[in-house]
């Protein structure tokens, strides 16, 4: 918790040069397409820029470099699934969706099957998995401010919402394009540059793959940690400690998982405490200045400060089960290998992050401001040059965390690695224009998803629930208000929310944002578009399981967090675990299952499909469109 | 869009129909299947293309489960699986999308001209 000039500089300048450049580009901002689509005036280039600077959310900037600190290889799944989403939206989806002219995943959904009941199911999928992916945005925007500036996380959560909604409400779609394409430049620079910096400072690619195996993370600099009454600590080697007052704290040894130092790795992203500790089985030990902190776990009894000095084992916090760094490097370590089923879960992993970027609602959004499919296409290649170029950085800074920075894990905050590390460099001119750089890219992060999210969000509430249910007559300038105002109402609860999910890990509610979305709006995108058979009733009851159980078995999980007896039973059945964490290998073939089943059972495709697949397939040239939203 | 009455103003499909895309818009048997060839030729092309990519992905888990040695593989001192997937991954994603945007352009005219 450094409280950095540089970095409080660096996300006001950012503030500003967002908020500046939404309302200059405001005055674009006259109709309702200038507003939805930004007129499609905007070139594949700085579209490309804009979606890439709209994707790379918080749980990109920050999230992967904090988890791939705390659970080593497993994590790489996540940039290149995050990534990998993005060939298959350009295989499967970019094409033929821009060509349906279908704005939003309601637009598809109404448009394809002629059912506007339908079209409810899918706005109110679109609200859920909007709102989980809001909040971990929110929660950067709170860690980041506070690791900035030592503000309370309620602040900054406050700060991030004011500049955002006034982006978005004034400015509009036209508005945070400009700012988002804006916003992936500062993130690239951000998280490169540092990235490379810090390689060179610390002189070696090898790092930290040079330790030997089994090799203890040793403290580099002397720590103070503070303590409190319950904290569990894993110790993976003993360690001398100093405490200011007389403190004791209860001792397990380890159990036999003490050599991959990992007793149940909890769910992805491992926020939930991974060991169980039975007090009365404690070794009750007491500390008075010095003593030994033996291998094992260890739960403190009091609040204190504790001094470790350098060059001690650093001690893990609740957050990130102890592991030696040889299985941190290699595959199936704390994350996958934790779980018990290692493939199972990784397997699971792969598939909801792969399948589930194309059913997030504020992506497609973006390929309907192209003017045709051609552009469409040529803007998701684009996107994947950027991507590919943006998500090789994050796990360096991650890994080079775990050998430079490992007091973190005792602090539990992983999540802030890419903030803190540029501190390593000294506190000389570079480690602090580094630390306002980061600050800056982490700013553009959360805020440039935020500004797409609310787009989505409040295009779904004025655009549908107002624009279509509550008054079908309203004109554009009362639908261009319903817009402002949702986006508006919807960053509000965002900020609300956000405040809730304090303890939640960043990459934790966006998983699960990507697990319903592959289970709800994929299949239904995919066989949708693909396969001219499907009926309306399969494709609703295969949306409504799949996104249905998806979030159920989500909440399941979050519940066990806080309830023992749910968290017992899960322990026993650990497969049932994996899979209530991470759905997507169940809910998504069962979606499609549903889907085709369903379809193959009661052939009743919608009237017209043959006119909806020629729109959906034959080429602009052939002069055959329509526009959902006219210039 | 399909369903114009005779006598309705004509858009601009209209202004360019030759027979193929009038059976085309008229939706006949004919303008059935050449929209299935059209549709089964991209299909399949972006499927093939998919296939790749996924199986690159599903493959490394594998060959972790049964080869341990995999993760103790290294090159210059880093681990080959981290380079593998965590670096190798973007350039092949890379190319494989530019390899569909070329074929799937191509497919497209193809059809274009066929029809016009």
């Amino acid at each position: 918790m450094t409280s950095s000039t540089a970095a409080v500089l660096g996300l006001v300048a950012m503030a500003v040069v967002s908020l500046g450049a939404g309302l200059f580009a405001r005055r674009w901002a006259r109709t309702t397409s200038d507003f939805m689509v930004a007129a499609r005036a905007v070139p594949p280039r700085v579209n490309a820029a804009a979606i890439s600077g709209e994707y790379l959310s918080a749980a990109s900037f920050l999230g992967i470099a904090g988890l791939v600190m705390q659970f080593g290889y497993d994590v790489l799944w996540y940039p290149v699934c995050y990534a990998g989403g993005y060939l298959l939206l350009l295989l499967f989806i970019a094409g033929p969706l821009r060509r349906f002219g279908a704005y939003t995943i309601p637009d598809f959904a109404e448009g394809r099957f002629d059912s506007p009941r339908f079209r409810r199911l899918a706005v109110i999928l679109v609200l859920i998995i909007g709102f989980f992916y809001a909040l971990p945005q929110m929660k950067a925007a709170g860690l980041t401010v506070q690791t900035a500036s030592g503000l309370p996380y309620g602040v900054g959560i406050g700060i991030v919402a004011v500049v955002v909604v006034a982006g978005v409400v004034g400015g509009g779609m036209r508005g945070i394009t400009f700012v988002q394409s804006l916003q992936f430049a500062v993130k690239l620079f951000a998280i490169s540059v540092p990235a490379f910096l810090l390689l060179i400072h610390f002189s070696g690619t090898g790092v930290p793959f040079a330790r030997g195996a089994g090799g203890l993370e040793r403290l580099t600099t002397t720590t103070r940690f503070q303590v409190t009454p319950g904290e569990l600590w894993q110790i993976p080697g003993n360690t001398e400690a100093h405490v200011a007052h007389p403190t004791s704290f209860g001792w397990q040894k380890q159990k036999t998982a003490a050599s991959t130092g990992a007793p149940s790795a909890g769910f992805e992203g491992g926020t939930s405490p991974t060991v169980t500790v039975n007090h009365s089985h404690d070794h009750l030990r007491r500390l008075e200045g010095a003593g030994q902190l033996p291998r094992g776990a260890i739960t403190w009894r009091s609040t204190d400060t504790v001094t470790i000095v350098r060059g001690q084992p650093a001690p893990f916090g609740s957050e990130t089960p102890a592991s030696t760094t040889a299985s941190w490097i290699a595959p199936f370590g704390p994350l996958a290998g934790g779980t018990g089923h290692p493939l199972l879960f990784t397997y699971s992993l792969i598939l909801a992050i792969l399948l589930g970027t194309i059913g997030l609602p504020h992506i497609l959004v973006r390929f309907y401001t192209n003017p045709d499919a051609k552009a469409s296409r040529r803007t998701a290649l684009l996107v994947l040059v950027l991507l590919g170029s943006f998500y090789i950085w994050p796990p360096v800074l991650g890994a080079l965390g775990r050998s430079y920075d490992p007091s973190l894990y005792g602090t539990n905050l992983t999540d802030a690695v890419v903030l803190i590390l540029p501190s390593q460099l000294g506190a000389g001119w570079l480690g602090q224009i580094l630390s306002a750089v980061v600050a800056a890219g982490a700013f553009a992060a959360f805020s440039s998803t935020l500004s797409g999210l609310l787009v989505s969000l409040g295009g779904a509430l004025g655009h549908d629930v107002y624009g279509r249910w509550l008054r079908p007559s309203a004109g554009p300038t009362a639908r261009r208000r319903a817009f402002q105002l949702s986006a508006l109402g919807a960053g509000l609860a965002a900020a609300a929310l956000g405040l809730l999910v304090e303890q939640f890990d960043i990459s934790v509610l966006v998983g699960w944002a990507f697990a319903i979305a592959a289970s709800s709006f994929f299949p239904l995108l995919v066989l949708g578009i693909w396969w001219r058979r499907l009926t309306t009733l399969g494709a609703s009851v295969g949306v409504a399981l799949g996104g249905g159980i998806a979030t159920c078995s989500i909440i399941t999980t979050m519940v066990a967090t806080v309830s023992s007896p749910l968290a017992a039973f899960l322990a026993q059945h650990s497969s049932l675990a994996v899979i209530l964490a991470q759905p997507a290998i169940v809910t998504v073939p069962l979606a499609f299952g549903c889907m085709v089943g369903i379809s193959l059972l009661r052939p009743t495709p919608p009237a017209g499909v043959s006119a909806k697949m020629v729109q959906l397939h034959a080429p602009e040239l052939l002069g055959l469109r329509r526009e959902y939203i006219p210039d | 869009m399909s369903q114009q009455l005779p006598g309705a103003p004509e858009g601009e499909a209209e202004n360019s129909a030759s027979t193929g895309l009038l059976e085309f818009e008229e939706q006949t048997e004919v303008g059935e299947l050449y929209l299935k060839a059209l549709m089964r030729r991209q299909g399949r092309l972006s499927l093939g293309v998919a296939l790749v990519f996924i199986g690159f992905l599903l493959v490394q888990p594998m060959l972790a489960w049964w080869w341990p040695g995999w993760g103790a593989l290294r090159i210059f001192g880093i681990p080959v699986s981290w380079l593998v997937l965590g670096v190798a991954s973007y350039p092949l994603l890379i190319w494989l999308g530019s390899i569909y945007v070329r074929r799937a352009e191509e497919v497209d005219d193809e059809f274009t001209d066929l029809l016009s």
